[in-house]
């Protein structure tokens, strides 16, 4: 019942504070990199509050509470302000879109966190050890349900963030730009998403398989994004 | 206080079980100990590795051997006497070893948690027993209060009692950090050992879905099913039960590994493939080491087993010192509050002996100065008390000042032996009602030196 009240209060707190950045810079934390994992953090601390008033306890806020600070620490540390180029699309479809895609890579996310635990707790009971680490992560069967919900969640919403976005442009532009380095990072974080989910299939430890393929997947993510925006600053905007 | 009792550290579990008292038979026994001794305080611990007596007043051979007595005619006839596995403990040795059994320090296990509670169970009993006044008085009231406030600050500042210290708990450790919960599960058990069936005991049968014995001879398999409600079956069949289980728990005598690798990928082909714990307690092993390099399979043998208990077991020993140190905090701390309580009729039987004198050597003088005055009288008499006060002043501060200071129950005894106090009666638990306690307070040794003063 703590649990829940603080992170409620902490959640409550967070949307209070980017209420007021969208007051004042007229528009949403959408657009810049900071701003953006301010949102994902704010999505992912709502799935936390959710998870702990279904009663889930705290085996999952080790989890995802430092995945919401992590995303948070960055977020301010690069400074929570809009990007100075202004963005394609506005409106109502488009926040829509990018809150269902920031929901989704918020469910990756945590299935990267969960992932990582997952690994680390089965290198122990493996290692016949049974230290601080052991005694700190949750049990793997915990750990494989909250990134199997993860994922599931996730790609569902991730999807119908692309196909959100493939209508509109389709609708309002008439055109589709597939070599947009935005739309090719769309299809691969999907694909990524299919690969994490898909290898849960067939026999085998398919705990294990998820656990890395989320893992190793939320990282390249990561690494190509950072790469992309590498490449953009010499040239165009990326996200 | 006094304490007599016996342990796992001075008796095996054979002599130990005899002194041994169910809660109805504890109550009956502190009773007949106070009827027939000056004994006015007593609780009775007794759990599967200890049972003592805390008695108060003690100090006194004549108690230390009437709670003996007692513990002697629970256990019988014993072979060499029951004195030689009998230790006894006075004053602030007693202290300490409660402080020393609550927070784990003297437990089998070191650092387990049970015994806070069965200490604390002791003490409760004794407090609502039907005996006038209740058999757990003031001191033993504030002794067990302050014991299970030590116990508990030890179990969380200390890591005395952190990770599994047997392999019953290292097993349900690791149960539970495979599976979450066991709500569910399908336990087997290979063999009919004891450590098994403890094992089963101590993962809990709730939730779990259900529970297989299998040994080669069936009835003991039946045996040891009914027991632990689960259901038997045959060994030739253990290969099928195999595919379903969630944990197996092998500890047979079987001279070489009953569960092969062959043998289990047989078993677990097509199966559901969830996580397997084998706990294999058996030596020689029950289960082939490769078992344990198939897919979701967690194996830990004796070995490992001992081997985590070990390390737990160091780490706990390292917090050793840190514990100890937090018993003497409380034992002076009690000591503090002993001496403090003690202190207060010592004054007023100090006083109250000088006063008769002081009195008795007024008359004497009255008759042989019959001729003075009503007002001369006065004087004199209030003379007598002003140098009485002052004469009693300074050994009153310090008997005071030693009791806020941890020496009172010393300085009581010199007190009492120097003014030939040894008949001062100590204050009893007569209409002392638990909840009721008195804090040391500094108005509570105000104790006044003269009745006019």
């Amino acid at each position: 019942m703590i649990a829940f009240v603080l992170a409620a209060a902490g959640v409550a707190a967070h949307a209070v504070a980017l209420a007021r950045f969208t007051v004042e810079y007229g528009q949403l934390p959408l657009n810049g990199l900071a701003p953006s994992l301010s949102t994902v953090a704010l999505i992912v601390g709502l799935g936390l509050v959710a998870t702990l008033g279904l009663g889930e306890g705290r085996r999952v806020g080790i989890v995802l509470v430092p995945v919401v600070i992590l995303l948070e620490v960055v977020a301010v540390s690069l400074g929570l302000e809009p990007a100075a180029e202004m963005l394609d699309f506005e409106g109502t479809w488009f926040a829509f879109h990018v809150t269902l895609a920031f929901a989704g890579l918020g469910g990756l996310a945590v299935a990267f966190a969960s992932g990582l635990l997952y690994l680390v707790q089965l290198h122990e009971l493996n290692t016949k050890r049974m230290g601080r680490l052991f005694q700190f992560t949750p049990p793997l069967a915990t750990l494989d349900r909250l990134g199997r919900t993860s994922l599931v969640a996730g790609f569902t919403t991730f999807t119908l963030a692309l196909l959100l976005g493939w209508l509109w442009t389709i609708s309002f532009r008439q055109s589709f730009d597939q070599s947009n380095p935005k739309v090719l990072w769309a299809i691969m974080c999907w694909l990524i998403f299919v690969a994490a989910l898909g290898v849960r299939a067939g026999d085998g430890v398919k705990e294990r398989r998820s656990a890395l393929a989320s893992v190793v997947g939320f990282s390249l993510i990561v690494v190509s994004y950072l790469g992309l925006r590498l490449v953009s600053s010499q040239g165009g905007f990326f996200l | 206080m006094s304490v007599v009792g016996v342990s796992h550290l001075t008796a095996p579990v054979e002599i130990r079980e005899r002194f041994a008292f169910a809660p109805s038979e504890a109550e009956l026994a502190l009773g007949g100990l106070r009827f027939r001794s000056e004994v006015q305080e007593a609780v009775l611990l007794s759990t599967c590795n200890r049972t003592e007596i805390y008695v108060c007043p003690g100090g006194s051979q004549h108690v230390q051997k009437a709670a003996q007595r007692v513990l002697s005619e629970k256990a019988g006839e014993v072979v060499g006497g029951t004195g030689q596995y009998l230790y006894r403990h006075d004053g602030m040795a007693s202290v300490r070893h409660l402080y020393r059994v609550a927070g784990g320090l003297d437990s089998l296990v070191l650092g387990e948690a049970e015994i806070q509670g069965q200490v604390k169970e002791a003490y409760a009993r004794a407090g609502r027993s039907p005996d006038t006044p209740p058999l757990a008085g003031p001191i033993l009231h504030r002794l067990f209060q302050s014991a299970l406030a030590a116990g508990g600050r030890i179990r969380s500042t200390t890591p005395i009692g952190e990770g599994a210290a047997s392999v019953a708990s290292v097993a349900v450790g690791l149960a539970r950090k495979i599976f979450g919960g066991l709500e569910g599960r399908q336990v087997m058990i290979l063999g009919a050992g004891p450590t098994a069936e403890l094992v089963v005991e101590a993962l809990g049968r709730d939730g779990i879905r259900g529970l297989v014995v299998s040994n080669r001879t069936y009835e003991r398999a039946r045996e040891l099913a009914s027991r632990l409600s689960g259901h038997a079956v045959r060994f030739d069949e253990m290969s099928f039960e195999l595919a379903k289980t969630d944990i197996l728990i092998a500890s047979t005598a079987a001279p070489h590994p009953l569960v092969t690798r062959d043998g289990f990928r047989r078993a677990r082909e097509g199966s559901q493939r969830g996580p397997l714990l084998i706990l294999d307690l058996a030596i020689p092993r029950d289960v082939e080491p490769e078992v344990g390099s198939e897919a979701n399979v967690f194996l830990y043998n004796v070995g490992h087993l001992h081997e985590i208990m070990d390390d737990n077991l160091l780490k706990r020993r390292s917090s050793v010192p840190e514990a100890e140190a937090i018993v003497e905090e409380y034992a002076r701390d009690f000591l503090h509050w002993y001496g403090a309580r003690g202190v207060v009729p010592v004054i007023r039987s100090l006083r109250g002996r000088w006063d008769d004198l002081r009195r008795g050597e007024l008359e004497r003088l009255w008759q042989r100065l019959s001729h003075l005055s009503s007002d001369d009288r006065d004087l004199v008499e209030t003379f007598s008390k002003q140098l009485l006060n002052k004469l009693l002043h300074d050994p009153t501060e310090r008997l005071k000042g030693g009791a806020e200071n941890g020496r009172g129950v010393e300085f009581i005894d010199a007190v009492r032996y120097l003014h030939d106090l040894e008949t001062v009666e100590p204050e009893t638990s007569e209409g002392w009602e638990p909840g009721h306690e008195e804090e040391v307070k500094g108005n509570e040794m105000d104790v006044p030196l003269a009745d006019d003063e």
